[in-house]
């Protein structure tokens, strides 16, 4: 069941439309910058050289999702909510 | 598919909820990671950091917040009390007046009085010709290289004449402003701004005069050259250097406000007015005239001080203003010489100039 809607949604084009929503708006409100101040500080920690990929994927989508503005997380959930009252009955 | 449909909808909206929330997490993580993967590759190939300024720099560079400092650390006010100086006149300059002394004392700045460099450089004449050339080349850049005094004073007389099709193109242009030829020429004007008027004939002097105030000055025997509006001068000014000037048969021409109004109003000169009024031509009297016959044209033609023809347009302008004619053409023609001066005529020939225009 969710497999049809995430297939519906990819379909229809509605998954790429929220991911650029998502990321625009992520890069204006400051979001991005903010993190990226965050991983110099966790580069420097961890030394220029021995940083991996991991670690920064643990560190960044932990921080990040905090780092989330509250307005844009509704307005991203009330879409998604939309497009599954409509397309999910 | 109807199953699929029927499992579909059979979602409570606890599960709803949970899978918009999974939804979004799922995009969240997509942004994060390509952030993540941006940005390890930037530390890999070494750019990470290129754009932060280093430490020292950081220093050197902070903002200043002191009283009497701005936020480089400089003061204001440093060079108030230099002085320099002058490599021209020798005089010791403020720093902060350097730069427009040394325009004014070249004489080669836009701002700098090329009239006075001129005296100063006739003056000198005897003394020393090749300034003089000098300040003839600053003065007329396009021309080739000039004699010295000779070529100067007849360029001088022959931008002085009042008939040169220079200064009257410049005229009719500007609408709406006070001086005249003191604007068209301003470099050669600003110390002498009158007209020696021994020199000039009595048409030369007429034309003059209707253009501007030509009030003759006590201290310099010369002609004012400002509009009929000047300031200096007053009315009573101008009619006499007229009646001085041109003789009292002449005054008609030029004067508003003298006795001799009368001329204008028998029949025969109101015809020959009514004629002029009418008539377009490039003539002294016409463009005013026949502004006053049009009342649509009449706002902006009156708004022409350079061709503000003394003649009869003032006189019937005067006459309207007083008599209150209430023709629309005098109307408007009131409201656009209502900056003319003193309507001191009497009102029946105005009203029949204006009923044979109606």
């Amino acid at each position: 069941m969710r497999a049809t809607i995430n297939q519906k949604l990819t379909e229809m084009g509605e998954r790429e439309r929220l991911k650029e929503l998502l990321r625009a708006k992520l890069t204006e409100c400051g979001w991005r910058d903010q993190l990226k101040a965050y991983c110099k500080d966790v580069i420097k920690e961890k030394g220029l050289e021995h940083v991996t990929v991991e670690d920064l994927v643990v560190e960044i989508t932990a921080k990040g999702r905090v780092l989330v503005p509250d307005s844009l997380k509704k307005e991203l959930l009330q879409r998604i909510r939309a497009f599954l009252a409509q397309h999910a009955t | 598919m109807k199953m699929e449909n029927m499992s579909l909808s059979g979602l409570d909206n606890t599960k709803l909820e949970a899978l918009a929330q999974d939804i979004y997490s799922d995009l969240l993580d997509d942004a994060c990671l390509g952030l993540c993967f941006e940005v390890h590759r930037a530390v890999k190939q070494g750019y990470f950091f290129l754009d932060d300024t280093d430490q020292e720099s950081m220093k050197d560079f902070e903002i200043v917040d002191q009283p009497g400092v701005d936020i480089f650390g400089q003061v204001y006010n440093q060079w108030k009390n230099k002085e320099c100086v002058c490599p021209n006149c020798n005089r010791s300059i403020a720093a902060s007046r350097f730069a427009p002394h040394l325009e004014k004392c070249l004489g080669m700045g836009r701002n700098s009085s090329r009239i006075a460099n001129r005296r100063i450089a006739s003056g000198n004449n005897t003394n020393n010709k090749s300034e003089s050339d000098q300040e003839d080349n600053d003065d007329v850049n396009d021309n080739d290289w000039s004699y010295g005094s000779e070529k100067k004073a007849k360029k001088r007389k022959s931008e002085k004449n009042p008939n040169s099709p220079r200064r009257s193109k410049s005229l009719k242009h500007k609408n709406g402003e006070l001086s005249s030829s003191v604007n068209t020429d301003p470099y050669k004007y600003n110390y002498s701004t009158g007209i020696n008027y021994e020199t000039l004939g009595p048409e030369e002097l007429r034309s003059l005069l209707t253009t501007q105030c030509g009030v003759i000055s006590e201290h310099t025997n010369k002609m004012c050259t400002r509009s009929q509006r000047c300031p200096q001068h007053t009315d009573q000014q101008r009619r006499a250097v007229r009646v001085f000037l041109l003789g009292l048969s002449a005054t008609s021409l030029s004067d508003p406000n003298t006795a001799l109004e009368s001329d204008c109003y028998d029949a025969s000169v109101g015809q020959v007015l009514m004629s002029r009024l009418q008539w377009d031509g490039s003539s002294d009297i016409s463009p005013s005239d026949s502004a006053s016959s049009k009342a649509s044209t009449n706002n902006s033609d009156s708004k022409k001080p350079k061709k503000k023809k003394k003649a009869c347009l003032s006189t019937t302008g005067g006459g309207v203003s007083s008599g209150g004619v209430g023709g629309s053409s005098s109307q408007s023609c009131l409201a656009g010489q209502a900056n003319r001066k003193k309507p001191k005529l009497p009102v029946p020939p105005a009203l029949s100039i204006y009923d044979n225009l109606s």
